[in-house]
């Protein structure tokens, strides 16, 4: 974590990641059968350089899947004291989850935009599963306390942070996740090579976005220490990230670019930020996932 | 209160086949089983005639936002609605003072940020296309309103300008339209560069609907009934009846996103999106009343 403070002091200028170049070849393919299920292509195309393996559709998905069982978990825990189920996790391969509890809602409306999420991330990595069918990986190990309060450290809120103490902090921890989700999707769109896989992509991305949306209007709308809070975070991220941050404000509730258009993040950039660890050099786990992903985008490669 | 409830599945069992078959549309259904994109040259439709679709509905929301906001329209305030060759943009229809009087100040940022946002789109898009952008279509912001609220059962007549709520409502009007218009259009492009801008454009467009239906909710129940309301219309007019989700609550979850039961966004084909902003119309109507400009109208 000292590593990252460091990181911030230096001061990251802010830039805009383009996604990748982008996969080659087109024999990997996502295809969703007229009907009684959907399956994944799992072969890989022959590289056509010596070095890095084609990235295939079911490898993107997976990566995504990755970030929808985080999701999930931490809002099925806040909402229910529970996560996912056996099914929804994998099986019994899945790894385990530490942390997470019934969040103490006092209002009513909160309580209901956390279970309308919850139900929505749950609805994700269910699509996602499904639609990987065999090829999907089982949920990896996850942390949410001993990753709260490394990011809190590191982003200068204090030693430690429990988004599960309050409502407001709940929504501190639900910025944590969301408007990464969008960066994600939308740096996937491009490395997609089926149309249907980049449809449903771009839905989930629009729903991330929506979910990002009411988080940060409602931070705007709280003010004081947790609009303050999220933007520690937000600074946290931008280092880790690649910058492609704004701060949450009254006139700052979508994070784009200065043509209005909403940031990408490489792989690299959204593990760097979901392992807590910035740039530069191999990052395998850490943070949100102390034994890294599963599947095969794992590892930063910068 | 009626609802556009979120279905539920009953069982996944079924898998995602025909849900994505009715996402992506007929055509893209024999594409799906190769695992090709859809091929522009089998629609006949380049990607310079999806982001001059995409521009005319810019238009008309940095229209709607940018009047809302400071009474003035885009091209009194220096963005350009001539089409790349010159020829001139057409005029908007809109009551006499339109500006909003707010009395919310993070509504109004909020309001002043759209604005912005959606003029940065419309001089995006311009730049992008260049001598390819089309102009702007002559766009109403009055008679469009009042046609829709009496389609909606909301009354003879609506104006989106005479107070906060009533902006919240004329924004919801336009923001998930736009996110399932560039969700519908994703598939269809076939440029990577390209894709991704929609795609970064799409997001933005979330983000609006996102903040818009979450102060809706806040407004109240009368507020969530005519959002309700509109969402039901919105679905009728494209012909499907099920592809628009009003903002309330359902079984203890808020509905503050507008999506289907994966909980992926809707997507609307072009022809879905035209039949909504012609009000019905066949070839123009309510918002563009003598049609969109370019080739997909």
């Amino acid at each position: 974590m000292e590593q990252l403070q460091d990181f911030i002091r230096r001061g990251l200028s802010r830039r805009k990641f383009l996604a990748g170049a982008g996969c080659s070849g087109t024999a990997a393919a996502f295809t969703l059968a007229g009907c009684g299920g959907s399956r994944i292509s799992t072969s890989t195309p022959p590289p056509t350089t010596p070095t890095t393996p084609a990235v295939t559709d079911a490898d993107i998905l997976n990566f995504a899947l990755n970030l929808e069982y985080l999701e999930a978990e931490f809002y099925l825990r806040a909402t229910t004291g529970s996560g996912l189920s056996t099914t929804d996790a994998g099986g019994a391969n899945a790894g385990i989850v530490t942390g997470g509890s019934q969040v103490p809602f006092v209002t009513p409306a909160i309580q209901q935009y956390a279970v309308e999420i919850a139900n929505d991330e749950l609805a994700h990595v269910r699509f996602l599963r499904s639609a990987l069918g065999t090829a999907a990986v089982p949920r990896p190990a996850i942390d949410l306390t001993n990753s709260f309060n490394a990011a809190a450290m590191a982003a200068g809120i204090g030693s430690t942070f429990n988004p599960f103490a309050s409502e407001d902090a709940f929504i501190v921890g639900a910025f944590t996740f969301e408007d990464v989700g969008v960066t994600a999707y939308h740096g996937a769109a491009g490395l997609l090579t089926s149309t249907a896989n980049l449809t449903a992509a771009a839905g989930i991305m629009a729903t991330e976005a929506y979910h990002a949306a009411e988080i940060r209007t409602l931070l705007a709308q709280l003010g004081g220490n947790y609009l303050t809070y999220a933007n520690q975070i937000s600074a946290l991220r931008a280092a880790a990230g690649g910058g492609n941050e704004v701060a949450v404000a009254g006139n700052a509730i979508v994070a784009a670019d200065s043509n209005s258009i909403a940031f990408d993040r490489t792989t690299n950039q959204v593990l760097n930020i979901v392992y807590l660890t910035p740039p530069p050099g191999v990052v395998k786990s850490g943070g949100f996932f102390p034994d890294g992903l599963n599947g095969t985008i794992t590892a930063t490669t910068n | 209160m009626e609802m556009m409830e979120k279905e539920l599945e009953s069982a996944q069992t079924s898998g995602l086949g025909r849900r994505a078959a009715l996402l992506l549309g007929g055509a893209a259904v024999a594409s799906m089983a190769l695992g090709r994109r859809a091929s522009a040259q089998s629609s006949g439709v380049t990607d310079t005639d999806i982001l001059n679709f995409a521009l005319n509905l810019e238009y008309l929301e940095a229209q709607f936002y940018t009047l809302a906001t400071t009474g003035k329209t885009i091209d009194q305030i220096g963005i350009g609605i001539t089409s790349g060759s010159g020829a001139a943009g057409g005029t908007v229809t809109v009551k006499a003072n339109p500006m909003v009087p707010f009395s919310t100040p993070l509504l109004q940022q909020f309001a002043q940020e759209t604005a912005t946002d959606e003029q940065n789109h419309v001089s995006f898009l311009r730049t992008t296309l260049s001598t390819n952008a089309v102009a702007m279509p002559n766009i109403d912001l009055m008679n469009s309103f009042n046609a829709l609220a009496q389609a909606a059962g909301l009354g003879s007549s609506f104006d989106p300008f005479a107070s906060e709520t009533n902006f919240l409502l004329g924004a919801f009007i336009f923001e998930d339209v736009g996110v399932t218009a560039y969700h519908g259009a994703a598939g269809l492009i076939q440029n990577k560069n390209v894709l991704d801008k929609a795609a970064g454009i799409l997001a933005v467009e979330a983000y609006h609907a996102g903040s818009i239906r979450l102060r809706i909710f806040q407004a109240g129940t009368a507020a969530e009934s005519a959002a309700t309301a509109i969402a039901t219309t919105r679905a009728t007019l494209d012909g499907t009846g099920n592809d628009d989700v009003g903002v309330g609550v359902s079984n203890g979850a808020a509905t503050i996103v507008d999506a289907d039961q994966n909980a992926l966004a809707f997507s609307r084909s072009t022809t879905q999106v035209l039949r909504i902003v012609y009000g019905g119309g066949a070839s123009g109507g309510a918002f563009f009343p003598n049609g969109l400009n370019g080739t997909i109208k």
